[in-house]
Formats: C-alpha cells, sequence, structure tokens
C-alpha cells in the first residue's frame, strides 16, 4: 500500500491528479463488500475541495494531507453529512457543525471519502454490535477460507477499510481499545494517544474520561502525519491539553542517539496462546538487534482493570447517553406524554449492547452502590495509573501483546464477558491515559495477522513513533 | 447471585424491557457484577480518586456568549418542531 508520502510525491509530480486519486478509491470503496464504511461521499459531493487541493499542488503550495482521501469513523460529527454512531438512534443525525478533529484534517488538505462503520455508540469489540450490520475483515483464516471474520471494534471499518486499501487511512476513537484492537485483527498500525492530546469536541461522547482520537494506518509514517493533524489545543473541551505540539515525522525512522530499555510485563504473559507467545519472542529478538535493553517488569494492578474498566466506561457511557431522550435530535417513538416518548424513543433507538451498557452504568451509580462501585474504581483506578508511573521509572517503553487472540469467526456469539476480555492489553493503557500503538508483528497459525502493544509515557507520542518505526522496519510485515 | 432489582434500574435509565428481556439483562448483569467485584479484594484505604487523567490541567474558558448557530440549525435535526421551538406533547394540564 503506498504510504501518504509517496502519494504526495505523485501528485506533486502529476503522475495523477487529486480527481483521478478520488476517483480510484472511491470506486474501490463503493465495490467492496466488507461493509467498512455507513456513507460514501460521491466525487461530486467533494468537488470544490478536490479542485482546491489541484490548485495548491499546482502552484506547488500543497498542504501536509492535500488530497489524501481518508475514512472517519462514523463517530466525528462532519457538517451536513450523516453521523450515526452506527445507532439507529442517530440514523437520521445530521450534524450542523464539524468536530476539531475532522476540521484539523479538513484544513490541513485532507479528503474526506466517507464515514466508517463502526460498533454501536463505539461499544463493541467486533463490530458486530452496529446498527448498519457487521464488518468484514479482509483476512482469511487460511485453514477455514469459507468463514467470514470480525475486524475487531469498534473502529472496525476504519480497520478493515485501510487493511482493505479502499482508503489511505483512518481516524478512529480509542476508549479500552477501539484503535489498537482492531488494527492487530486486521494488520495495520492503530495509535491512540495520550488522553488530552486530541480534542473530543464533536465527537459523539461514550465515555469522557477515556475517549480518544486517533490514526489507523498502514504505516507508522503515516500515523505520524495524521497526529501532527489532529493534535492540537481546542478552549472547546477543557481536558485538551494545551502544551505545545511535537513535530511527530522528524524522528520517524531514525535511531536513538540515547540507550532505550524496553519493559515486558510478566504478569501480561501469564496464559497466552503460542501464537501470541511467539509476536512477543520475535518482538524480542528484534530489539536486541536494535541494541535496546530489555527487562521483566510486573503489575500489580493488572487483574482489577478490566473490572474497573466496565464499571466507570458504562458508568459515563450512561450518563452521557441520558441526552437521547427524542426531542431534540435523533429517533423518536410514539408516545402520548413526554415520559412516553423518552422511554419509547430510547427502548426503540438503542441496540442491545448500548442497553446492557447504560443499565450497568445506572446500577453502579444508583444510590447504595455508588461507593462499593464506583467510587471504588475510581480509587482502583488511580493505583493502575501509580503502578504504570512505577514502571516508568525504569522503562522508556513498555511491550505486551495488543489482543490475547487472532480475529474470530462473525455471529460466533460470545457472551459479553468473554468478548470484554477482547481488551484485557489494552484497558490498562485506556485507564492510566498512556499512549499506545498497535503494530502488526507477524502471523498466527491460520494465517492471520497478529500485533503488538507498544505503550509510552505521557505525551511522549514523538518517542513512541519512533521506537514503532525502528521496529516495523525489523517486521517488514508490509512486504 | 447480586441484588439486582433490572425493572427499578431500567426504570432509572428510561428503558422499558419486556419480561423476557428484563430476565436476560437480570442474569447478564448480575454476571457482570459478580465478575468485577473482585474490585473489593484491593485494599484501597486511603486512595483518592481519580476522576480524570488530566486532573492537573484543566483548561477553562472564559464564560462567554458566542453566537455560532442559527435557530433554524438548531432546529435542523428536531424530530418535530413548531415556529422556533422543538414540539413535545402538552406538558401542563
Amino acid at each position: 500500500m503506498p504510504t501518504i508520502k509517496e502519494i504526495k510525491n505523485q501528485l506533486s509530480n502529476k503522475n495523477i491528479s487529486v480527481q483521478e486519486l478520488y476517483n480510484d478509491y472511491y470506486n474501490k470503496a463503493k465495490k467492496s463488500k466488507l461493509n467498512s464504511f455507513n456513507h460514501l461521499l460521491e466525487p461530486e459531493y467533494n468537488k470544490e475541495n478536490i479542485n482546491s487541493s489541484q490548485a495548491r499542488y499546482d502552484e506547488g503550495k500543497d498542504l501536509s494531507l492535500d488530497g489524501i482521501p481518508l475514512g472517519i469513523k462514523d463517530l466525528f460529527c462532519t457538517k451536513g453529512v450523516p453521523t450515526t454512531a452506527s445507532s439507529k438512534i442517530l440514523e437520521k443525525f445530521i450534524p450542523e457543525y464539524e468536530s476539531r478533529v475532522t476540521q484539523n484534517l479538513l484544513n490541513d488538505g485532507s479528503l474526506f471519502l466517507g464515514k466508517n462503520n463502526c460498533d454501536e455508540f463505539a461499544m463493541g469489540s467486533s463490530n458486530e454490535t452496529s446498527f448498519f450490520g457487521p464488518v468484514i475483515n479482509p483476512w482469511k483464516n487460511k485453514n477455514n477460507t469459507d468463514s467470514q471474520l470480525v475486524p475487531g471494534g469498534s473502529s472496525g471499518g476504519s480497520a478493515s477499510a485501510v487493511a482493505e486499501g479502499i482508503c489511505v487511512a483512518s481516524i478512529g476513537t480509542d476508549t479500552g481499545g477501539s484503535i489498537r484492537q482492531p488494527a492487530s485483527l486486521c494488520g495495520v498500525v492503530g495509535l491512540k494517544p495520550t488522553f488530552g492530546s486530541c480534542s473530543r469536541w464533536g465527537v459523539v461522547a461514550f465515555a469522557s474520561s477515556l475517549d480518544q482520537a486517533g490514526p489507523i494506518t498502514n504505516s507508522v509514517e503515516d500515523a505520524a502525519y495524521l497526529l501532527n493533524s489532529i493534535s492540537s489545543h481546542d478552549p472547546n473541551d477543557s481536558t485538551c491539553s494545551s502544551h505545545k505540539r511535537d513535530n511527530f515525522i522528524e524522528s520517524v525512522g531514525k535511531s536513538f542517539d540515547r540507550p532505550i530499555t524496553v519493559g515486558i510485563p510478566s504478569d501480561y504473559l501469564k496464559d497466552i496462546n503460542s501464537d501470541i507467545a511467539e509476536q512477543i519472542e520475535n518482538t524480542k529478538k528484534h530489539l536486541l538487534k536494535l541494541n535496546v535493553n530489555i527487562v521483566d517488569v510486573e503489575f500489580t494492578t493488572t487483574d482489577f482493570a478490566l473490572s474497573t474498566y466496565y464499571i466507570l466506561a458504562p458508568a459515563e457511557a450512561s450518563s452521557n447517553l441520558a441526552r437521547y431522550d427524542g426531542i431534540r435530535y435523533g429517533y423518536r417513538g410514539e408516545g402520548n406524554t413526554l415520559e412516553e416518548i423518552y422511554i419509547n424513543s430510547r427502548s426503540e433507538g438503542f441496540g442491545e449492547e448500548v442497553i446492557r451498557r447504560i443499565l450497568i452504568g445506572t446500577y453502579v451509580l444508583s444510590a447504595g452502590y455508588y461507593d462499593a462501585y464506583y467510587r471504588k474504581a475510581q480509587k482502583v483506578r488511580r493505583l493502575i495509573k501509580n503502578d504504570f508511573q512505577r514502571i516508568y521509572n525504569e522503562v522508556d517503553f513498555i511491550l505486551t501483546p495488543t489482543t490475547p487472540n487472532e480475529a474470530f469467526q462473525i455471529g460466533k456469539k460470545l457472551d459479553p464477558i468473554s468478548m470484554y476480555m477482547n481488551d484485557i492489553f489494552t484497558v490498562p493503557t485506556s485507564l492510566a491515559g498512556l499512549p499506545a500503538i498497535s503494530l502488526p508483528s507477524g502471523l498466527s497459525n491460520n494465517g492471520l495477522p497478529l500485533g503488538i502493544q507498544l505503550i509510552g509515557n505521557y505525551f511522549q507520542e514523538k518517542s513512541l513513533l519512533q521506537m514503532a518505526s525502528l521496529l516495523e522496519k525489523e517486521f517488514c510485515f508490509n512486504e | 447471585m447480586s441484588d439486582i432489582n433490572i425493572k427499578k434500574v431500567s426504570y432509572l435509565a428510561k428503558l422499558e424491557l419486556n419480561e423476557e428481556k428484563a430476565a436476560l439483562y437480570e442474569k447478564s448483569l448480575s454476571e457482570i457484577i459478580e465478575w468485577v467485584d473482585n474490585l473489593k479484594k484491593l485494599d484501597t484505604e486511603g486512595v483518592e480518586p481519580l476522576h480524570n487523567i488530566t486532573e492537573k490541567s484543566q483548561n477553562l474558558r472564559n464564560d462567554e456568549v458566542l453566537k455560532e448557530n442559527s435557530t433554524e440549525q438548531v432546529l435542523s435535526n428536531a424530530p418535530e418542531k413548531a415556529q422556533n421551538f422543538f414540539r413535545v406533547p402538552k406538558v401542563v394540564e
């Protein structure tokens, strides 16, 4: 797959026009049978943007993402373009404003090919909870080529589309692993930045203390290009950091001029299968070749991370989703009273998993249970954060598997807890708010892609991308 | 088993569940709550709750009125509207 830099060179050298490039991706996306887009934008819709992008290339004044066709997870408000969160309740919602992240991408010249399918309200790990049907992973199990596999979730449409090559890259969101897990299962790169890097303004809210936008790409360098665009301060999000952002591309591909130590948490590797163990062993060899010191580290809170997450995230979700009442926007059910409208709109508009999360959240926040569950989980969250900080006194990065397994079959109908276990390696990082990247590292015995996760310290995305780019070169996954 | 009263929880969440669904969710919630109950094993005496990871860097802006939307825009997604208002069933007798 061509990188953003390569495509930009093609456009600068006039080997292809912006229009031709867009049409090319649009036609591929239209023909795709993987259901990775909820909504595609025809070339005609983007005509003005295509023309102004071409004009900038003609003048040699192209912007950092000029003319690059991107997928956008259908969770970002896009002005005049349907934004559904893959839910019936927002099926007909057309925002009157642009999210900060997508506005940044437009300001840098990129073109939106459409809105990527995802789990309903980003709640899921297989993209099967979408109101618009499951997304299909472009990869096939070589020992069972008839079955269709999940792309992971919740940014499953984004990961599937990037892996299939029907958009150059996509922007997803990650609450407990929703960028990294699908990236791993589809064999692409997925970066969750530090909480507070990218504005949440205009992103349909799931769990506000965890949600973060990030790129899903075919290369680490592309992830750096996109992060440069989407990471910026925004006065409309009080949790968005105001520090000056690094140029994330500068260090990509360069060796470190200081000794680097990577910690591998032994407690993460207790129960992993042989496919996953092989990824870690293989990564260790490459790290040694890169003269990286490897040390064993051990967390004391890992066993409590999923429990903490499945109290806090549903609690925040139940509060955030209270706004869907059928009055101001979204689906309205029948009713002769306000109360009936509220109840019918919500009961008919939300899908099964979303209702489950709202119920969990309502329960743990309700009188008599708040201290035992919600407050307790917030205390444990601090212990998890402290646990990471203790380990960052000794190491620069932490290496873990991204997922406990390869992509599984669509319709396998995992019970909720088994599904939640898919995020066992990604959730602790989310709770700590740290940046983490999933990198394709190899194939399973069934020929399916697997990824490793590199975790950095707060706002250290620049060195994290640098480390990832060096490993990427070692893995040669795309060759 | 935990003591989940699914009728009460769904009432608080403004959700209506038929008998079959209520039974399914009650079972599902009980299992999940039992699963997360392992937190009780952890001593958190004296630990301050962590509300937000960026707790030291809240960036508040001035409370200034900005006119960024027209009435028409605000109402553009309303399921029902009348003149310049969202339309709902009669609330006061």
